[in-house]
């Protein structure tokens, strides 16, 4: 067997139909999450089918402008959903996001197709854009977990960063432990997930390329390309997302501005 | 060109609300100002944007005849220094916390070890080694006095800093205190008559 055995309607229906279970369930215990379980299953039919219709004449006319599109609109989709996700905000923050994703993700995903892969030409869709689908799902956790943490400790503990500027810290030396510890927080799921994989989890990724019929040890070789790429891109685009924050809640005279972090 | 601490025309709103405005004052050096007033009056709004930690709405600020902005507001800062009520809590002890301060580049290292301050002031050997969580609020704010006045700053900017002492600590806090320059927030008229040579009053008048 070298190709997958495809999968029909009713395949999808069979699956769907356990999801039933859970909606059973839910209507049994009174948790009141039916709704949210025939919107969240419609939806991913939904989207996956529309993402599937597109990639594939995407894939087809190999056209550099088309996947660039593509590529702008994964980006600031990710922006969105990892600066909608904190529970403070400062003005800005969604470019700051961008930034920080564009830098981070993108620069990533393209060092990743055109000279770690070496695929030519280095935008080919079939590589770039799976590969940037990965590496910002992941990233968009992290850099959502440490602005949302930095945020959280410069509104929480100004007294402490105040301390430090009234000893003549500059505005760098007086955030300095927030922007450390936030870019922790931001960086632990990947490294957590780096710990497991292979233990624990088969990645999706692996898993969808041994069921497209690679070989394992390819896809495990695969796949530790994309969590080295995902790394990387956490970790530049959370200190990114992270700087970016900084700098715009101190203001031109080194000061801590909390009136400009909201709280959502 | 004129020494020590002097401010013309302060003006500071907070939440819509004007705590000050037309505010003077001139601090020459080694002589102490003390500014009193009800709670709520603006006392600590004022030793703050002296610091340079929260920006003015009106008026003009420096210290021996040079402005914020000219030296630059880190350097503004490193030279006058606020000494908090109610110090922060940090993780760690107080010596490392000293350990961080040093190394501001602003400083330069141009420091006193605090510990003999901090044991003229009745505090213990071991306390600057002890995690700050289980320091009392007067062991704090006299580790806190005991830094201020090892980062040599020019001005002193100080809440309320014997708050939380005893008597006897106060009396020995007020010694090494005296003949600094200090701007000097306290609720306590007794304490104010020994340490003012001038005093401002924030608000109402009595």
């Amino acid at each position: 067997m070298t190709g997958p055995i495809e999968l029909g309607p009713w395949q999808i229906g069979a699956a769907a139909s356990l999801v039933l279970v859970n909606g059973l369930l839910s209507a049994w215990l009174r948790l009141g999450m039916e709704k949210k379980l025939l919107v969240a299953s419609a939806r991913s039919v939904v989207q996956l089918t529309l993402l599937g219709l597109v990639l594939e004449p995407v894939f087809a006319a190999g056209n550099a402008l088309l996947v660039g599109g593509i590529c702008v609109l994964m980006v600031v989709l990710a922006a969105r959903a990892a600066t909608n996700r904190s529970s403070r905000r400062y003005a800005g923050m969604t470019w700051g996001g961008l930034g920080a994703l564009i830098l981070g993700a993108g620069v990533t995903a393209v060092v990743g197709t055109g000279f770690i892969v070496q695929v030519e030409p280095w935008w080919e869709p079939r590589y770039l854009i799976p590969m940037l689908g990965m590496i910002l799902g992941n990233g968009l956790t992290g850099i959502s977990l440490g602005l949302d943490r930095c945020l959280q400790q410069l509104d929480e503990h100004r007294d402490r960063v105040d301390l430090a500027l009234a000893y003549g810290a500059t505005a760098w030396e007086a955030a300095r432990p927030v922007v450390a510890e936030s870019l922790r927080a931001g960086m632990i799921p990947i490294l957590n997930s780096m710990s497991v994989v292979g233990l624990v989890t088969i990645p999706g990724m692996m898993t969808g390329q041994i069921l497209g019929g690679t070989p394992p040890l390819q896809a495990a070789t695969y796949q530790m390309l994309i969590l080295f790429l995902i790394t990387a891109a956490t970790g530049l685009g959370a200190l990114l997302a992270i700087l970016f924050a900084w700098r715009a809640v101190f203001d031109g005279a080194g000061r801590l501005r909390p009136e400009r972090i909201e709280e959502v | 060109m004129s020494a020590g601490l002097r401010a013309t025309g302060l003006r500071r709103v907070v939440g819509g609300r004007t705590l000050f405005e037309d505010l003077d004052l001139h601090l020459p050096p080694g002589t102490t100002l003390v500014v009193r007033g009800a709670s709520g009056a603006g006392k600590t709004q004022l030793l703050r944007a002296l610091a340079g930690l929260d920006p003015l709405d009106g008026g003009a600020l420096s210290l021996d005849g040079a402005t914020p902005e000219s030296m630059g507001w880190t350097d503004w800062r490193r030279r006058l220094r606020l000494v908090a009520q109610d110090p922060p809590v940090f993780s760690g002890t107080p010596a490392e916390l000293w350990e961080r301060i040093r190394g501001f580049a602003a400083l330069a290292g141009a420091v006193d070890d605090p510990r003999p301050l901090a044991s003229s002031l009745g505090l213990d050997d071991g306390a600057l080694n002890r995690p700050w969580s289980a320091l009392s609020g007067g062991e704090r704010q006299r580790t806190s006095l005991a830094f201020a006045l090892g980062s040599r700053p020019d001005v002193l900017l100080l809440d309320e800093p014997t708050s939380a002492l005893d008597e006897e600590a106060i009396r020995a806090a007020e010694r090494l205190l005296r003949g600094r320059t200090c701007v000097w927030v306290t609720h306590d008229p007794a304490q104010a008559e020994r340490v003012a040579d001038a005093t401002l009053w924030l608000g109402e008048t009595p």
